[in-house]
């Protein structure tokens, strides 16, 4: 139980680590607060009473323990400000993306992770055999390609050339479905995207499993598992890819803060309405509120996903649970 | 059970096993020894079929060649038939499983009981090895290394098999546990054939009905366990026990000289054997019969050097020596002990000739000796009681040193000094040419000791008669000259006749013990057995005679308990 508890304060320092970096960014920056938080032109365009409203707001006035409460408690209250280019609490654009892309990233995050390991174990196995070295080089060839570029052959492909697939959007816009129908539409409009970043992150936790693999296979306990008599697909993947997932699992953990913003260039092309077309938006329309908000949001869902990469580690290896 | 003929194993161009002839009957043990790096874990390896390079031979098991079965056919047999216990290093269990789990694995994987009966049949094997049921949930880190051992052992219990091959079982465990665990194997080896591979030699000697000695991928020598501890033949194989530390034997650690090298051709120890001879850099010597054993060696094993046959030394009307048979085998210490007066240094004399006055013969590396030709003394060397007089005082070092090269008429000026140089420097003197010109008077006793063993190591002979080498010297530089022997011993096979009156001296230092009483031999035997459980009463009264660092008020029935440690004792405070 102490352990956890080291675990979890060291998430919780983190976090208010974080939180202060947030808060204290725009008001280091030189000039005025405001003037940081909604840009020049924002400012110029406001009217003074606007402007005192919003100087009051944000405790402006006050003194900068004050302010760090005041914003703790919005934070608290799920205000993150509020978006001039949308005009509309910046909490509820970020709620308005932030679902589909947790469901694009995870569903890649995961696909690409359990399929580069699978790959990977078996590469592994047959490591120099015909069935590797195809696999190594044409993942390799895969891994030169950028995941927007692979996103647009895709789009060519089956969306433009076979016209089977949506070319835009995560669903059909004014189509009213509900149920299985929309389900159904929400997929097909995920698959393309979805492929694109698979494809795009698969090579990485392929390389990842092979690698480790083909070091565990040298273990003694790969030994006795042979001398055993056990299957062949008991000795890779009980014995020897379990041992390898460690590292992959790891990986995973990073690799989704990053997928995150990432995703940034699938969203564009496939036009997905996820935080990185969000944040490209924002980016363009220096909607700084949204931008510091999504930050946070990112922020903090990979200081989660680490914590159960954590939990995960020590479900996947009993070793792990005193290596806090 | 398991017959293995000619079994050979390279990776690539190395070879690891070349041409092992093995047998294992039903029920039987048969320990494997050898120094790491000989090939012992590859043998197991092959057996179950475990290894990745080139093998041929045929493995034999109940009639059936294992090496021809395909994967399948051997999957079904292994854990099944027989089973491993792989060295217990770290990470010989597979880390993120319950031993409870992997322990069921095997029965659940081959079918032959469901999930819920294989658990209850891991948890019998378990218990039967001795884990802790409180280990059964617990991961192999969780383990001590015994307990590690224990679950590899019920393990390989798990399918009932009716050969288990265990690869160092004792190594790197602490001796209860050790001892625990060789309780538990020969437990387990009643009912089912053993191979046991390990450098622990006790660990073989506990457990093996039969023993193998393997070097460099072949077989030195091979036979009942007895045999081979008790009177090895193989210089390899009394090489091992020389340097294995144990509670039965009584001389000084020895090693083997060189290291771990496998020569192209001949045999493959002759060049760390010290009696090897030309046939053994040319072919290596195929295994044959010899007693009770089998042995790989040209000489036949470990030869002697210098044989008595009914020696009798009689000045005038007193025998001196009755009836002596002795013999000094290469690269052995033959300590002759008995008091002043019987009969060791006319033994000596005889030996040497120095007296005439003896019957019986003298037999030299097999062949009777008939005259002390020049030959003979190039074979054999003396080294004398009183050096300051054995060593004329007209000489000095290098003229005393020289001199056995002088009469033997070798080599030029130059290559004698050079030579007496060498011979220096081996017994650790300076070999300037200021202590080449020292005289016997200017130097201390114990350098003057040495100078004399220069001088009969100069011709390298391969018996040194030694005639209470040490007698006049201190303890300290009586260790160092002893040292120095016993370290031409191992690297030179020297065989040596020690003769002194100190048992306890020749308890370190000799491989035999002959006791002399009044002339006569009155036991012979190993040291540590004449040391141990001595037959004749002369002998007891030797060794009870011999110095010891006990305490007297000990030996004296303990009265002075209040005094000893054992005051703080509760058992004896209440009494």
């Amino acid at each position: 139980m102490k352990r956890h508890a080291v675990a979890v304060s060291n998430y919780i320092t983190a976090f208010i680590i974080i939180i202060s970096l947030n808060f204290l960014l725009p008001r280091l920056m030189p000039g005025n607060p405001l003037q940081a938080i909604y840009g020049e032109e924002a400012l110029i365009a406001m009217t003074p009473e606007l402007k005192a409203e919003l100087i009051s707001r944000f405790g402006l006035d006050k003194s900068l323990c004050e302010q760090f409460f005041n914003y703790l408690m919005n934070l608290c209250q799920g205000d993150l400000g509020y978006s001039y280019y949308y005009n509309a609490p910046v909490f509820e654009v970020i709620l308005g993306a932030l679902p589909w892309t947790i469901l694009l990233v995870g569903a890649a995050l995961v696909l690409s992770t359990t399929l580069g390991a699978v790959l990977g174990v078996e590469a592994g196995w047959r490591r120099g055999r015909a069935g590797d070295k195809v696999l190594l080089a044409g993942l390799m060839v895969l891994n030169g390609f950028p995941d927007f570029f692979i996103g647009m052959l895709l789009l060519l492909i089956f969306g433009v050339m076979l016209n089977i697939l949506p070319l835009s959007g995560a669903v059909s816009p004014y189509a009213n479905l509900t149920g299985v129908a929309l389900l159904w539409d929400i997929f097909k409009h995920l698959l393309l995207p979805l492929s694109a970043l698979t494809l795009a992150g698969i090579t990485g936790s392929f390389l990842l499993t092979r690698n480790t693999m083909i070091g565990v296979l040298r273990s003694p306990f790969v030994l006795t598992a042979r001398a055993k008599g056990l299957s062949p697909a008991a000795i890779r993947y009980r014995h020897a890819g379990r041992n390898s997932l460690l590292p992959v699992v790891t990986r995973a953990g990073v690799m989704a803060g990053r997928m995150a913003t990432g995703v940034l260039f699938v969203e564009m092309v496939f036009s997905y309405p996820g935080l990185g077309h969000l944040v490209n938006t924002a980016l363009t329309a220096r909607d700084y509120p949204v931008l510091q908000g999504v930050f946070l949001v990112i922020t903090v869902s990979v200081l989660t996903i680490n914590l159960f990469t954590d939990i995960l580690y020590t479900r996947l290896d009993p070793r792990v649970s005193y290596a806090y | 059970m398991l017959e293995i003929h000619d079994l050979r194993v390279a990776y690539g161009n190395k070879n690891i096993l070349n041409g092992i002839d093995l047998s294992i009957r039903q029920g039987e043990t048969l320990a494997v020894i050898g120094e790491s790096g000989v090939g012992k874990t590859t043998l197991g390896l092959c057996i179950a079929g475990l290894v990745q390079g080139k093998v041929s031979g045929q493995v034999l098991f109940q009639g059936m060649d294992l090496l021809k079965l395909s994967e399948q056919d051997l999957n079904k047999m292994r854990w099944n038939r027989f089973s491993l216990v792989l060295q217990n290093v770290e990470n010989v269990l597979n880390p993120v499983m319950t031993i409870i789990k992997q322990v069921t694995e095997p029965i659940v994987e081959h079918g032959i009981r469901k999930k819920k009966y294989a658990v209850e049949k891991a948890v019998e094997v378990l218990s039967r090895a001795g884990v802790p049921s409180s280990r059964y949930e617990a991961y192999p880190h969780q383990l001590s290394g015994g307990e590690r051992q224990r679950a590899m052992i019920a393990m390989a219990l798990a399918n009932d098999p009716e050969f288990i091959i265990l690869d160092e079982p004792t190594a790197s465990l602490d001796t209860l546990t050790r001892l625990e665990i060789l309780k538990l194997l020969r437990e387990v080896g009643r009912d089912r054939a053993l191979l046991v591979i390990t450098h622990d030699i006790s660990a073989a000697a506990k457990l093996g009905d039969n023993i193998a000695v393997l070097y460099g991928g072949k077989l030195l020598e091979k036979g009942p366990a007895k045999e081979i501890l008790t009177a090895p033949c193989h210089p390899y194989t009394r090489g091992l026990l020389r340097s294995y530390p144990n509670m039965t034997t009584v001389k000084d650690l020895q090693g083997i000289k060189g290291r771990l090298e496998i020569p192209q051709k001949g045999c493959c120890f002759y060049p760390r054997c010290t009696q090897a001879v030309d046939i053994c850099r040319e072919e290596h010597p195929p295994i044959a019969r010899k007693g009770e054993c089998y042995l790989a060696c040209h000489r036949g094993g470990i030869v002697p050097l210098l044989q008595l046959k009914d020696i009798n030394v009689n000045y005038g009307p007193v025998a001196a020596v009755k009836g002596a048979n002795i013999k000094v085998y290469e690269g052995e210490t033959m300590a002759m002990v008995g008091e002043s007066g019987s009969g060791k240094s006319s033994l000596a004399y005889s030996i040497m000739g120095i007296t005439k006055s003896f019957s019986g013969s003298i037999y030299l590396d097999g062949s009777k000796v008939k005259k002390r030709s020049k030959e003979f003394f190039r074979r054999v060397q003396m080294v004398f009681q009183n050096p300051a007089e054995s060593i004329s005082h007209r000489h000095n070092v290098l003229q005393a040193v020289r001199e056995p090269l002088d009469i033997q008429n070798l080599g030029c000026d130059g290559e004698r000094k050079e030579k007496v140089r060498r011979a220096l420097d081996e017994v650790q003197l300076s070999s300037d040419d200021e202590f080449l010109s020292q005289y016997p008077y200017h130097l201390s006793g114990g350098e003057v000791q040495r100078v004399a063993v220069a001088r009969a190591l100069i011709l390298k002979p391969a018996v040194i008669v030694a005639d209470e080498p040490t007698s006049a010297l201190d303890a300290s530089v009586q260790a160092k000259v002893l040292k120095l022997l016993m370290e031409l011993q191992q690297n030179r096979g020297l065989g040596i006749l020690f003769i002194t009156h100190d048992i306890a001296l020749a308890r370190k230092i000799s491989d035999r013990i002959t006791v002399m009483q009044a002339g006569e031999i009155v036991e012979e035997g190993p040291a540590e057995r004449l040391i141990t459980r001595p037959g004749h009463s002369y002998t007891r009264a030797l060794l009870e005679a011999a110095p010891d660092m006990d305490f007297i008020e000990q030996e004296q029935n303990g009265v002075d308990l209040r005094e000893s440690s054992l005051s703080s004792c509760s058992f004896l405070a209440k009494n």
